[in-house]
């Protein structure tokens, strides 16, 4: 990659952090429901014993990262619109994909913090036992998966170029994204109908591989085969957001419809 | 009259602020992803102990799924009733309405008004849900006293979103509070699991928030209780309810008036 374009990124992503060393509160709502929901959980797995509380514990940790990520990589152009600046960064000879890119890698450590949280406050309150056999596989597999869903919302970030009602449906898709991988239980459990959507999420891949590499006895193959899809599915994320952000800034700049829509 | 008009004024100007941008065709999809998708993932984790023997099966699917039904309208109700004081500083209007010399009363409950049918919408398609999808029994239900109590906790559930509005006038990003009491209903309100099953410390907090009476009212309903049955509960959450907007009314009123004095109204 072009020295230009890293200038870019980091530009965008130190930009990010210091939007957001200004205002932290926003910590709170982006913990708050991946807090809830396993405080849900695990109250109806109480006594239950097995795999119930990691899978409580890691699905909530998950969706603190999912949420935040997803989100605010979808949000960003919306913040600029807010701010009055999206305009000017259209204006600048940078390709705003790498604009957003660089965002999009600041909501995802914001995103890796959450889960941390979720993941200490979880075992603290709950006593949740969080021995992970291979730290390393978790590490790796935490890392990709935050990265497959910082694709997944560049996605969504080139479509908030052209329409300002894709904020509604960043909104909405939050929670069925939760549902569709299987955050905090097993999508066969799922209808059959709703698995191809399943397997077409990169996060379905990542929270299975974050399971397994806490799992005792760990196999290796099946690891690396949920992780090999993630990566997979994440690069076609990227080409596919590259081909979006193309179009729809061409179509942004021709029909002048940038701060309209 | 006039009373009555700026009531009316209030609730539609209020809910147009926050919803006049959005095509009806998306408010509909939106309501039927998010009523659904909630209860979905509860109902799913419910399902998960069931399949491995961990628990007894229907009954703890219908208790979640009624309970998600109901809960569905601290959106409309919590959230979005929080977020107008969010818009009227976002947008700067809250200069002109306290600029108005329209009694405040009406101007400060009738806000919340539209919200609390948008909430009822809420709950009829998750409890259509819980039917359709997730095989809840309706047979015993008094569907017209079904319909009341879902009417009655949106309104008593309005009051409290008007309460902690009304606390938001004095921070400046509500929506954080907008977040964090939507959310935390779902631990408090016995909507997943009965209240009892929260640590002892916890347990009197729930009583100070309407839905945990409105859920329990709401199941009971569906149940096949009788209005004699559940009028203990409708009466507490009432009780709460109407607490919560006089208590919002004064934050509201007080917050007007310091701002007044202190010129402090834009900077807050």
């Amino acid at each position: 990659m072009m020295l230009g374009q890293l200038r870019v990124i980091y530009s965008a992503f130190r930009l990010a952090m210091l939007h957001w060393i200004a205002d932290p509160q926003w910590v709170i709502p982006n913990v708050i429901a991946p807090f809830v929901f396993t405080f849900v959980a695990l109250t109806l797995f109480k006594g239950a014993g097995g795999p119930f509380g990691l899978y409580a514990v890691l699905g909530g940790g998950m969706m603190g990262m999912w949420g935040n990520t997803l989100y605010s990589s979808g949000f960003a152009i919306e913040f600029e619109k807010w701010q009055g600046t999206l305009e000017d960064v259209m204006a600048t000879p940078s390709h705003l994909l790498h604009v957003i890119a660089g965002k999009s890698i600041s909501n995802a450590l914001f995103g890796l913090t959450n889960m941390v949280a979720i993941l200490v406050i979880a075992s603290l309150i709950f006593r949740v036992d969080l021995g992970v056999a291979s730290p390393v596989l978790f590490a790796v597999s935490i890392v990709l998966t935050l990265l497959s869903v910082s694709a997944l919302g560049l996605i969504f970030a080139s479509a908030f170029v052209l329409s300002r009602y894709t904020q509604v449906f960043a909104n909405g898709l939050e929670f069925p994204i939760y549902v569709i991988s299987g955050s905090m239980f097993p999508i066969a459990l799922l209808p059959f109908w709703i698995h191809p959507a399943s397997y077409i999420l990169g996060p379905t891949w990542g929270i299975e591989a974050v399971r397994i590499a806490t799992a005792e006895s760990i196999v290796p193959t099946v690891f690396w085969v949920n992780l090999s899809i993630m990566v997979v599915i994440t690069f076609i994320y990227v080409l596919l957001a590259g081909f979006l952000f193309s179009k729809v800034e061409t179509k942004a700049r021709r029909d002048g419809s940038l701060v309209e829509a | 009259m006039s009373i009555i008009r700026v009531f009316l004024s209030s609730a539609i100007f209020s809910f147009k602020a926050q919803f006049g941008w959005l095509y009806p065709p998306m408010w509909l999809t939106m309501k039927l992803v998010m009523s659904l998708s909630q209860m979905a993932f509860f109902v799913f984790v419910a399902q998960f102990l069931i399949t491995t023997g961990h628990s007894a099966g229907p009954d703890l699917v219908a208790y979640i799924a009624v309970g998600n039904a109901m809960s569905v309208l601290s959106w409309n109700t919590v959230f979005s009733v929080i977020n107008i004081t969010s818009h009227d500083k976002w947008d700067g209007t809250l200069q002109l309405v306290l600029a108005t010399p329209a009694n405040r009363l009406p101007l400060f409950v009738g806000r919340a008004m539209l919200h609390v049918f948008d909430g009822m919408i809420s709950v009829i398609i998750g409890l259509a849900y819980a039917a359709l999808l997730f095989g809840v029994n309706f047979g015993n239900a008094n569907i017209l006293l079904l319909f009341a109590v879902v009417f009655l906790t949106a309104v008593a559930m309005a009051g409290f979103g008007l309460l902690i509005g009304g606390l938001s006038f004095y921070y400046r990003d509500p929506l954080v509070f907008a977040n964090i009491f939507t959310f935390i209903l779902l631990i408090f309100c016995g909507v997943n699991f009965p209240v009892q099953e929260l640590p002892q410390l916890l347990q009197p907090i729930s009583y100070i928030f309407p839905l945990t009476y409105g859920v329990e009212a709401g199941r009971k309903t569906v149940a096949g209780a009788s209005l004699a049955e559940i009028a203990p509960l409708i009466g507490q959450m009432m009780i709460v309810g109407i607490t919560s907007i006089v208590l919002g009314y004064f934050f509201f009123t007080t917050f007007e008036r310091l701002a007044r004095k202190t010129g402090s109204l834009e900077s807050v």
